[in-house]
């Protein structure tokens, strides 16, 4: 078994690079008091944007920030919603990505194929995955935890109010996270579509969801995301290593599997889960 | 220095200030002193700047900062970076260090003991997140420091440390207001007391207590003492018996919400008002009617119409009508319509938490009279309170919580002299 | 009444702004909002198609009314109905009330899932009911692919269902189910408990009601409504059951429901609405090429025009 793992060790980083970006993102937005289930639209929007602007400019880096762009655009209405309206983040989470589903699906039907899949992946995409396993953690870290800015991110998440008594801006504070988010998701986005075939409906599959999941499962912290990501790759690549070997396990049982392990992840945090304090007003 | 003139201000149709002129000199202590409902926090928050004013002007010089009535701060963090949150700084780098030796020197500077500044805000007393508030306020270096309603909190010991304090800042130049409801407290600490009802100043010069309590309030009837009487049953490790009044007291944080808590959930048949009257008493967005219903086995409309408007009489809640939404009426009426749905039912055994909390004198009256016709009646009552007034007013017996453990029972006369040590944790 | 005429205008709006996207891709908005009128309410055919359309969106709609009254978020709908589908199959040869019978208690087991995780494990609803939603979908696959694909072996779907419903047997169903609820919630003290358990639990637990077990018994109600929904698009519309069955019906029942204010009773022309909207825009895809995904665009930004009107609502209360 552990031969078995360190075999698919690779595969489960390089593969589950999206989703620990996804997950670092929303781990900023949260410890700043939000949840945004929207995660799962920003990434398929900048899926699509991402190849498109890749598709227009002949260059990887434009092409995730095309990602980043239309994440950003996603984040930016949520935000509004979110921040400035009081809304109720888990229905406007949700309207999000329908929104996002209906969007993308309209507009990729306009498209002609050719310009929205690929043979082959767009050169250098695979840059983003040291990126999102050494460069980001380290710059979260620093940010989240060694600077006057964190601090205060992390007390808009517990105690908003005493962040506005303290003379500082809530407001602005949850911006710059989605800011964050925005970066984070539209490079996982991108990545889905570049360093692969393009891009398809609804190809996040509820990787947003696993993001969320993991935030809880790694208790809101660093480590803990990441952790649960090494995991949670692990067991994927597991997956398709079983499915490759073993033919007579029903293909869409191997494919329910992420979604057990993330309800099992859900379940296995033993004890009470205690989340930032005002996560979600 | 602090001067505002003809200031005014409304929340929708209430005039929470009404054309208000109050000026403050460098390194007075005043008092503030009113009923709840009287203005007192909203005309200090306008004088801080928090608040805009509707009309008026306020010149100021200096700072003026505000140490709020409930806790600013972030259980989360320790007590080093709460400090560190009053920061300008947009974007630093900060270590633990560095952060750490900011806060002792800010600590110093205040002349407030606070040891061991690495310590989480949330396992912090009462009285030394209390103290935290303050080296907060007094960091920001302010001309004026307002202090709302800071002794409510705090053990009488305690009460003197932030005198000291007091005294010391006027000294140093610092202007000190004292925002509170306790005439003794105000009277022993302040140079000069202001009196606000309703919105307006109607005294600025008061000196004496019963000048005071004269200009406050209206004139107060006799209240008798009422017998009671009747078999007994025991509660758990406490003891009530039926017909009598126990009073919990202690300083709020001592675990006096867990085993109000505790109580409901063990003792579902019991009427149970609760502490945070907004939060867990009412459900504002559903009618007097359907809230008075919750504990209902039937709900018919029209029945349950008519019952409301039954309760409204008995209780004198001032509404519209059954159908009015419950988180309309004020405060004093919302618990009245807690009490009408728990005490209706007579229940064997009342549990109250801070019944009489941010109510009026009328309000208060209200209530206690209620509890007290409820014992008469033969109910077993668990009052929980941190208000000693009330406590000795109404309890047939006495216990003081600290730190989640009860003292013995004692009749009031034997709690008098031993409530304030005890309060404190000193046998 | 305010309420209503948010729901009206906030429909208008959506529809509008979906001409005004087909008119950026060149079509002609009037035309468009013709052919939508048309291709719904524009003859008994459309007429038809649209009730058809509506009885399931219906159900989850209510599925949701039901759960979000209560506080608890169940965005299950989708696989409830999958489950409630498949169990209907399952025991079709039992007749029409067994086999909706089995229907809802499929759907209320399955969402029963979520609300045990929450209880024991503090698992949150939301990302356990979306989970479950993608198993049943796989669940799905693998029995049409698998222990129940037809006898001829062909494609991935099931053989005919062993009972049936009348073409629009279900409508009356469906509006049944919503008078009920309405009865239930409204005219009931348990209802009155889960209302208020949805307003303010910790206000209602101090009031003596058992907020748990009004959280489980909502989720449970709300999922039988979803798992009713399959069953009867089994029984009553595909009579059979193939992958990508449920198509969206799960995730509608949110803008459904929230259109109608989580109101039972409104669900019923919330329902019928995007009913409209949904052959609507089948019948642009048909003739104007237009993909249907517009109507997943609709129910989006119904959803959010919804709130900022509730955000407005706010502010009127409190102005501060």
């Amino acid at each position: 078994m552990a031969e078995l793992i360190l075999e698919v060790l690779p595969l489960a980083i390089v593969a589950s690079t999206p989703l620990l970006l996804a997950v670092q993102g929303e781990l900023v937005v949260q410890r700043g008091g939000m949840i945004n289930l929207g995660l799962e639209g920003m990434m398929l929007v900048a899926a699509l944007t991402s190849i498109l602007s890749a598709r227009a400019s002949e260059s990887a880096l434009l092409g995730f920030a095309g990602g980043i762009a239309g994440a950003a655009l996603i984040a930016l209405v949520f935000g509004v919603f979110a921040i400035h309206l009081h809304a109720d983040q888990i229905v406007t989470g949700t309207a999000i990505n329908l929104l996002a589903v209906g969007a993308t699906s309209f507009v990729y039907r306009e498209l002609p194929p050719s310009l929205v899949t690929q043979l082959v992946a767009i050169q250098g995409s695979t840059a983003i995955v040291p990126l999102a396993w050494l460069v980001f953690p380290i710059v979260l870290a620093i940010v989240l935890w060694r600077t006057s800015f964190g601090l205060r991110l992390r007390a808009c998440g517990e105690n908003p109010s005493a962040v506005v008594a303290a003379g500082h801006s809530v407001v602005a504070h949850r911006w710059l996270a989605l800011g964050i988010e925005s970066i984070a998701a539209g490079l996982a986005g991108g990545y889905l579509s570049l360093a692969y075939s393009g891009f398809a409906e609804n190809m996040t599959t509820g990787r947003g969801f696993f993001a969320l999941s993991i935030v809880i499962f790694g208790r809101w912290k660093l480590r803990g995301a990441l952790a649960g990501t090494a995991l949670f790759g692990i067991a994927a690549a597991l997956q398709y290593a079983l499915q490759a070997s073993a033919r007579d396990v029903p293909y869409h049982l191997l494919l329910a599997m992420p979604y057990v392990v993330t309800l099992l992840i859900l379940c296995g945090v033993a004890g009470k889960v205690r989340p930032p304090e005002s996560l979600g007003r | 220095m602090l001067r505002a003139t003809h200031v005014s201000k409304s929340f929708g149709a209430t005039r929470a200030v009404d054309e208000v002129s109050i000026e403050i000199a460098r390194g007075e202590i005043l008092g503030v002193v009113g009923e709840n409902g009287a203005g007192k926090t909203t005309l200090m928050r306008i004088a801080a700047g928090e608040l805009p004013a509707d009309s008026g002007t306020v010149e100021r010089e200096g700072r003026v900062d505000l140490v709020h009535q409930h806790f600013m701060l972030v259980g989360e963090l320790t007590i080093a970076e709460n400090l560190a949150l009053v920061d300008r700084a947009r974007f630093r780098f900060s270590s633990r260090k560095t952060i750490e030796r900011e806060a002792i020197a800010k600590i110093a500077e205040s002349g407030i003991e606070l040891a061991d500044v690495s310590r989480r805000v949330a396992d912090l007393s009462v009285g030394e997140k209390s103290k935290l508030e303050l080296i907060k306020a007094i960091s920001k270096k302010p001309a004026t420091l307002v202090l709302d309603e800071p002794t409510s909190v705090l053990t009488p010991f305690e009460v003197e440390e932030l005198f000291r304090v007091m005294r010391r800042l006027s000294s140093r130049g610092t202007a000190v207001v004292f925002i509170s409801h306790k005439l003794p407290e105000v009277l022993a600490i302040a140079e000069r007391i202001v009196v606000m009802r309703a919105g307006r100043v109607v005294e600025a010069n008061a000196t004496t207590a019963e000048e005071l309590a004269q200009v406050m309030v209206g004139p107060i009837g006799p209240i008798g003492p009422i017998g009671r009487r009747g078999p007994i049953g025991p509660i758990g490790p406490m003891g009530v018996h039926f017909g009598e009044i126990v009073a919990i007291v202690g300083v709020a944080g001592n675990g006096q919400t867990e085993l109000a808590a505790k109580l409901r959930d063990q003792l579902r048949d019991a009427g149970h008002i609760p502490e945070d009257r907004t939060r867990d008493g009412i459900v504002a967005e559903m009618t007097i009617a359907e809230n008075l219903a919750l504990r209902a086995k039937r709900w018919r409309k029209r029945e349950a119409a008519g019952h409301a408007q039954q309760m409204i009489a008995l209780y004198s809640i001032r509404a519209n009508g059954p159908q009015q939404r419950a988180g309309d009426l004020s405060g004093g009426n919302q618990q009245k319509v807690i009490l009408a749905r728990e005490l209706d039912r007579r229940p064997n055994i009342i549990i109250a938490a801070e019944p009489a909390r941010g109510l009026d004198i009328e309000a208060t009256r209200f209530v206690h009279e209620q509890l007290r016709a409820a014992a008469s009646a033969g109910a077993a009552i668990l009052l929980i309170t941190s208000d000693l007034d009330e406590a000795f007013e109404l309890a047939d017996a006495i216990q003081v919580i600290y730190r989640g453990t009860l003292s013995d029972r004692m009749s009031p006369g034997e709690a008098r002299p031993r409530v304030a040590n005890l309060m404190a944790g000193i046998a | 009444m305010r309420r209503l005429a948010y729901g009206v205008v906030a429909a208008i709006i959506a529809i509008a702004l979906i001409a005004l996207a087909g008119a950026a891709l060149g079509h002609s908005p009037r035309q468009l909002l013709s052919i939508l009128v048309n291709g719904s309410i524009g003859s008994s055919f459309a007429i038809e198609g649209t009730l058809l359309k509506s009885v399931p969106l219906l159900l989850t709609g209510l599925s949701v009314a039901i759960a979000f009254r209560a506080g608890v978020w169940n965005i299950g709908g989708e696989g409830q109905f999958i489950v409630g589908a498949l169990a209907a199959f399952l025991a079709s040869r039992f007749g029409v009330v067994a086999s909706l019978a089995a229907a809802m208690l499929a759907g209320a087991a399955w969402s029963s899932i979520a609300t045990a995780m929450r209880m024991w494990r503090n698992a949150p609803e939301v990302l356990t009911t979306i989970l479950l939603n993608f198993i049943a979908i796989q669940l799905l696959g693998w029995c049409v692919n698998g222990p129940m694909q037809e006898s001829v072996r062909q494609y991935p779907q099931t053989d005919t269902a062993g009972a049936a419903l009348p073409s629009l047997g279900g409508l009356p169903i469906a509006i049944v189910a919503c008078v009920v609820a309405w009865w239930m919630l409204y005219r009931t003290a348990e209802g009155l408990r889960l209302r208020a358990t949805g307003f303010n639990p910790f206000a209602a637990r101090w009031a003596g009601v058992n907020v748990s077990a009004q959280i489980a018994r909502a989720m449970a109600i709300s999922g039988a409504a979803a798992g009713l929904a399959g069953g009867i698009e089994l029984l009553g519309v595909t009579h059979r059951l193939f992958e990508r069955f449920a198509a969206g019906y799960g995730y509608s029942g949110i803008a459904v429901a929230l259109l109608a204010n989580l109101h039972p009773l409104a669900t019923i022309l919330s329902g019928l609405f995007f009913g409209a909207l949904v052959t609507g825009a089948g019948e642009l895809q048909r003739t104007a090429n237009i993909s249907a995904a517009v109507a997943t665009l609709a129910q989006a930004i119904v959803i959010l025009i919804l709130i900022v009107f509730g955000a407005i609502e706010k502010r009127r209360r409190w102005p501060s």
